[in-house]
């Protein structure tokens, strides 16, 4: 299947948002500029998005040097009452919370900021965007634009908070709304402080059985073998499939690809089950 | 014989990729001819060719799974305890060669030669069945009974998905010295979970130390007090996390798959061959993380979250109730509810050591991990202070049926309502009811079921306990939910077992079916519990009953033509082989020996031909030759009135005709096996009243032509008798009621298709449990520790066992008798004293065995002797049933010939101890054969060396082999065994050969015990009083009691 740019349908929520008023035509242009190849340079400062993109040689346009194109978007703000609002119903919600706390973004989030009349995703009304580049072309957006968009896209689907604060989310009011109900200090603790992991490193694939000095051994010790435990006899208890990997959900983050991990997964197991049945 | 071993060997602790090899050695009784290589354990195999010989004659396995274990030569080393640099045997090999393993000993280290194997699990899988069969060339070492149990519980493991793909991170040596080492990651699987660390911790526990005593080079030279010894986990876990990895390196995975993939890194867990992008540290990161997430919910809380499911009223069937909790893991009775839980009174104390910190954050994360395998729950989270949700049937059902085994695989708590569980659930079956049906016409019958009684079955359709009428169960079956609240409660409604049951139950109301009592008995034992209950009339249940508790028999008295006494439990199984011959069932007598299986039959006899009062047709006595004498008698003891002949030897009858007369009129005719197969045209024209098969695990092989002899005499009552435990041969068992109830089993193949391969090859449990009922009513088998035996029982039980004489111990015996006529007649005095002591020695001896006489190195053969070949058979049955035991001899001749015999001839753990046994070794000995956690063994001694300070209690039969002629001296030796106040009992089995004078002397002391004791003294000279005549009739050889072999 074709590999897309965005990975979940946030990126591709947020690309059909922008479709609201900018021409599918255009936007799909964009695409090919996303990637490293034409994206030199990439970073947002607080709310603005800052990007540098390689360009085309034009002569038509005068362009004889191959040209490195700045690119910024600035998204429309959110207040900070109505952020206060909106972060108050997402801390009332358990369901959203547990999503977030995994850094996933909830499907229907857009519920809590279309109660207090805004929408998550910019697109909807003029303005919601500003955008500039300094390529010579006038359309409005440009290849090189639509490339950010693109880009923007791609890194919503692992932070969920990214749009929050291009939006104008300020921590504080985040941190001081949280706190106000249990799980949403939950949630809290987990954004101040993620379970850092740090890097392990292993001197071996298995585990390296090591050496000890035993002291005494009976030749009952070094001998003997007490009655093993009973197995479980395999009738007894149904098989679930890929029953531990389910638990953390679809689309981990290592998971690059847009289609179901588990069910690639499961199907891996059972042919691993299958293959090896006279084992088993 | 061999001892075969299995050890796993870690390799390469110097590389990243530390692998294992997989090493199967050989220990050996006797050592090589071949100089053996440096260093090397002497008693092994080390010859190549020799090692691979075993896997296509002893295993034996099909050439093409030999080439995928594909064994190859290697060697390694490995800590032994040793002595005099040489390695001790294994206590298996010690077993063997009847070596004594000394109490001191040093470590050294040996080389070790092997094949090593490339499909571990694959070959302990094989092994496993191949390992229940003892067989007379190999036994398996301690080492290989663990892997291949430890294998068997890995499986599972696997084949409950209980592994995830993994990211190992490792710094690689730079090239150069100053470029920095470079980060590689690689892509593996491991096992994880709760299910597979307490298998770890389980085996690591149990794991002999022989397993790490493995290394992979020579240890010290020096002889060392302590060996090192590897960490038993950590080579569990080597072992397991290689063995899984190597599962699945082996398997194909389609393209289609492969694709599925794209370009993710984890795609070359399934496609090594392609070039994968590198990891980098932070993909590694997110893998961390998200394994740290699926096993977190195991380790870091003190709690689980749970989900409860409340089943909705009848009023308003779309009202079911999810509702979460949390458990604690301390203590699985501290349970909150959520919705107590953010109630603003709730009481926390109670629940603190859980409730802590991080609380909260915790069941958020469970929550949405609950929610993520089971999606219709994130209803339930919409709120900041989730409780539960509400479902609707279908719903509801669909949690039942599905989620509710997912969530619970993944470790979330789940409470059903009780009508789901297996217990509680009700079943939609067929009951069939049998009864006694009369035929119109027949007297009123008193009620009890005989043999021309008739049974018909009587079926209805039922859910749980209660009957349901046609009607209602098409109603139930077209009725549209999957749950339906039927007569108070809720049940699920499995339409496509329902409409089955009723085709079927339609079908059979149509069928006129009469059945016979056997055939009954096997189909309501081969019943699908689930779908069909059988249930009976009164008559029948009283008699299953009977049947199932023999307690409960109308218990028959002692007849009184029976010249003894029998016990309650004896009493009690004369009932029970009266009642089932009177249902026309054929019985097998099992009782643990010692418990007189022999006067029970007769007592049967007894009763049955006084009760007659039309003469009946002689009973056909079958039993083992060494038998045949005690057979002959303990009936002329029990009950003299009953005729015997004795069928054997060269002077038998050998016409029809003359067989014909010969038995006319007798009550009893006893023959051996193998005349029952060689005197075939003289049994089969006879219409026995009875066959008495005595040993019944004689006619084992169905296909042996002594059995297929058996199987065709004719006879209108049959009963077998075994002491052997049958759970252990159960292929024996369908021969054994070929013979009683032909048919009942089925055919052998059937037999072995249906129950022998699956019971003992696959573990079936289902299979077992429905032989086991199919049997049960054919079968009284009580041990001697049974409770309601024990009460039954004095401390001490004393049976003579008769052997008769061969004839070559006949003449050996006639020819000392001749000899000292006229030296008795003319000796005085002292002399004449030690002349009649010296005969007896000789006599003594020559009824043991004549090469204990003769002197002459001539072989110890169970052919020469019927006292012999007797012990060593009640010797196997006793060691069968894991009951150690002692034998007494006066001769140090007799006991190192028996010890010889039993540890080479079966294999047995023998101790021999004797007059010249070191102090030291004698303690060792007592101490191993008192330990309860060795197998059954053997103890065989002199009555002066067993006399003061040993204890022996271990032994449940003590065996006298000759006899002490003073009962105070035979009774100490017994004591051995016996402790005041002990709660088992302890048989002394005394050997007697008839028609010697070990006959006599026998009587003689019965008699004399009921005279004080002083007469005999504490030694046998008391024998010397008796005058010249008393003395030659004393060991006179009765001829009529001499028995071919």
């Amino acid at each position: 299947m074709a590999r897309k740019i965005t990975r979940t349908w946030w990126g591709e929520r947020f690309l059909d948002a922008l479709q609201q008023r900018i021409d599918p035509g255009r936007l799909s242009r964009g695409r090919a500029y996303a990637g490293p190849n034409r994206m030199l340079d990439f970073c947002i400062e607080g709310k603005e998005i800052k990007a540098k993109i390689r360009g085309n040689i034009n002569a038509y346009f005068g362009v004889h040097k191959e040209p490195k194109y700045k690119i910024s978007i600035k998204l429309k703000t959110i207040s900070q009452e109505k952020w206060k609002a909106i972060i108050k119903e997402i801390a009332g919600n358990a369901a959203w919370l547990s999503r977030l706390i995994m850094n996933e973004m909830p499907d229907n989030i857009q519920q809590a900021f279309a109660k207090h009349g805004v929408d998550l995703l910019p697109g909807n009304h003029a303005g919601d965007l500003i955008t500039d580049c300094s390529c010579p072309d006038w359309s409005n957006p440009c290849k090189h634009i639509a490339g950010t968009y693109y880009k923007v896209a791609s890194m919503l689907d692992r932070d969920p908070f990214l749009i929050f604060e291009l939006r104008g989310m300020d921590k504080a009011t985040l941190h001081q709304v949280l706190a106000d109900s249990p799980l949403g200090k939950a949630l809290l603790a987990q954004i101040t402080q993620p379970d850092a992991i740090p890097m392990e490193y292993a001197q071996h694939r298995y585990t390296q059985p090591c050496y000890q000095n035993y002291q005494d051994i009976t030749l009952k010790q070094f001998w003997h073998m007490p009655a093993p435990p009973l197995p479980e006899t395999s009738a007894s208890s149904p098989l679930v499939s890929a029953a531990l990997i389910r638990k953390q959900g679809d689309y981990p983050p290592f998971w690059d690809l847009d289609h179901s991990f588990v069910e690639v997964m499961e199907e891996v197991y059972e042919r691993i089950s299958v293959k090896n049945k006279a084992i088993l | 014989m061999y001892i075969f071993h299995t050890s796993w060997v870690p390799d390469n602790p110097g590389y990243f990729d530390n692998s294992g090899r997989f090493i199967f050695w050989a220990e050996t009784e006797s050592k090589s001819k071949d100089k053996t290589p440096a260093n090397t354990h002497a008693g092994t195999v080390f010859q190549k060719k020799q090692l691979q010989q075993f896997f296509i004659d002893e295993f034996p396995l099909k050439t093409t799974l030999v080439s995928v274990l594909n064994p190859q030569p290697s060697h390694f080393y490995i800590a032994l305890p040793s002595q005099d640099d040489i390695p001790l045997p294994s206590p298996e090999m010690a077993l063997i060669t009847g070596e004594m393993i000394p109490e001191e000993f040093d470590w050294q280290s040996w080389k070790i030669f092997g094949l090593s194997l490339e499909k571990p699990l694959l070959f302990l899988r094989e092994i496993r069945f191949l390992a229940l069969h003892k067989t007379d060339q190999f036994r398996l070492g301690s080492d290989m009974q663990f892997w291949i149990d430890y294998a068997r519980s890995f499986g599972e493991i696997v084949r409950r998905h209980q592994y995830i793909p993994s990211l190992r991170c490792y710094l690689e040596a730079p090239a150069k010295k100053t470029t920095q080492p470079k980060l590689k990651i690689s892509t593996g699987w491991e096992p994880v979970a709760t299910t597979y660390e307490q298998l770890i911790a389980d085996f690591s526990s149990i794991m002999p130390l022989a397993c790490v005593a493995v290394q992979e080079q020579m240890g010290d030279k020096e002889n060392t007090d302590s060996p090192s010894l590897l960490d038993r986990e950590q080579l569990l876990r080597h072992f397991s996390e290689q063995m899984l990895e190597m599962l699945i390196q082996n398997v194909d995975f389609t393209k289609k798959l492969q694709n599925q993939f794209d370009d993710n890194f984890f795609g070359r867990l399934i496609n090594a061959s392609q070039k994968w992008p590198c990891i980098t540290s932070e993909q590694w990161r997110q893998w961390r993380s998200w394994k740290q997430g699926l096993l977190g919910q195991e380790k870091q809380n003190g709690f689980n979250l749970g989900i409860r499911l409340q089943q909705a009223e009848p009023s308003s069937p779309d009202a079911w109730l999810l509702r979460f909790f949390v458990e604690s893991r301390q203590d699985p009775s501290l349970k909150l509810s959520l919705t107590d839980y953010w109630h603003p009174d709730c009481d926390k104390s109670a629940y603190k050591h859980f409730l802590d910190h991080d609380f909260e954050k915790n069941l958020l994360l469970g929550l949405g991990q609950a929610a993520r395998i089971c999606p219709l729950l994130w209803d339930g989270l919409e709120s900041n202070r989730p409780v539960g949700l509400t479902l609707n049937m279908e719903a509801a059902f669909a949690f039942l049926k599905n989620d509710a085994g997912v969530l619970e695989d993944a470790g979330f708590k789940i409470s059903l309502p009780s009508w789901w569980t297996p217990k509680g659930r009700r079943r939609a079956q067929i009951r069939t009811k049998a009864s006694v049906h009369s035929t119109p016409g027949q007297e009123k019958s008193d009620g009890q079921f005989n043999l021309t009684s008739i049974l018909q079955y009587d079926y209805q359709l039922s859910i749980g306990e209660q009957v349901v009428t046609e009607d209602e169960w098409e109603l139930l079956v077209n009725a549209k939910s999957p749950l339906i609240h039927f007569r108070g409660e809720w049940m699920e409604i499995d339409k496509e077992q329902m409409e089955s049951l009723l085709a079927l139950w339609k079908k059979q109301q149509s069928a006129d079916e009469t059945v016979t009592l056997t055939d009954m008995l096997r189909q309501a034992a081969e019943a699908d519990e689930q779908t069909q209950i059988y249930s009976f009339d009164d008559t029948l249940s009283e008699m299953l009953s009977r049947l199932r508790d023999n307690q409960r028999l109308q218990l028959l008295d002692t007849p009184q033509a029976l010249n003894g006494d029998l016990r309650e439990y004896q009493k009690r199984g004369l009932s029970w082989l009266v009642y089932l011959e009177s249902l026309g069932l054929h019985p097998c007598l099992a009782d643990d020996m010692g418990l007189g299986k022999t006067i029970q039959v007769i007592a049967r006899l007894v009763q049955e031909r006084a009760q007659s009062t039309e003469s009946l047709a002689p009973t056909l006595l079958i039993a083992p030759t060494s038998v045949l004498g005690n057979w002959q008698k303990e009936i002329e003891r029990f009950a003299g009135q009953l005729a015997t002949v004795l069928h054997h030897g060269a002077t038998r009858t050998q016409t029809p005709a003359q067989f014909k007369q010969d038995i006319a009129g007798k009550d009893v005719v006893i023959t051996s096996f193998s005349l029952v197969r060689r005197d075939a045209s003289l049994f089969n024209p006879i219409d026995w009243h009875r066959v008495v098969i005595d040993e019944a695990q004689n006619i084992k092989n169905p296909q042996s032509a002594q059995a297929k002899a058996i199987f065709r005499l004719n006879a209108k009552h049959r009963l077998a008798m075994t002491g052997t435990p049958i759970e252990n041969r159960l292929m024996d068992m369908w021969s054994i009621f070929h013979f009683l109830n032909p048919g009942y089993l089925g055919t052998a193949t059937q037999f072995k298709k249906t129950y022998e391969t699956p019971i003992q090859r696959d573990s079936d449990t289902l299979r077992s449990t429905q032989l086991k009922k199919l049997i049960t009513p054919f079968i009284l088998r009580r041990l001697k520790t049974d409770k309601s035996i024990i009460k039954d029982l004095p401390d001490k039980i004393e049976q003579k066992v008769y052997c008769n004489l061969t004839q070559e111990q006949a003449s050996l015996y006639q020819a000392v008798v001749d000899d000292i006529q006229v030296e008795l007649a003319q000796a005085e005095g002292i002399q004449r004293k030690g002349l009649m002591l010296s005969t007896l020695m000789k006599l003594k001896q020559i009824c043991n065995h004549p090469a204990q006489f003769l002197q002459d190195g001539s072989d110890f053969s169970t052919l020469r002797s019927h006292k012999l070949a007797r012990v060593s058979e009640m010797v196997e049955e006793a060691i069968t049933e894991g009951d150690s035991l002692l034998i007494f001899t006066q001769f140090t001749e007799i006991g190192a010939a028996l010890e010889k015999h039993l540890r080479e001839n079966y294999h047995y753990p023998v101790y021999y101890l004797h007059g010249g046994t070191a102090r030291k070794r004698r303690e060792l000995m007592i101490e191993q054969f008192q330990d309860e956690d060795a197998p059954a063994s053997i103890f065989v001694l002199s009555l002066k060396a067993g006399g003061v300070g040993i204890t022996l209690t271990r032994a449940n039969h003590v065996f006298h082999f000759d006899r002490w002629w003073n009962p105070a001296v035979e009774n100490q030796a017994t004591d051995r065994a016996f402790r005041i106040g002990q709660t088992k009992t302890v048989f002394a089995h005394k050997m007697v050969a008839l028609g010697t004078l070990e006959e006599r002397i026998d009587q003689m002391l019965e008699e004399k015990q009921k005279l004080s004791e002083s007469i005999i003294g504490n030694d046998e000279s008391w024998l010397t009083e008796l005058d010249n005549d008393a003395f030659r009739a004393l060991i006179q050889l009765n001829k009529n009691t001499i028995l071919e072999a």
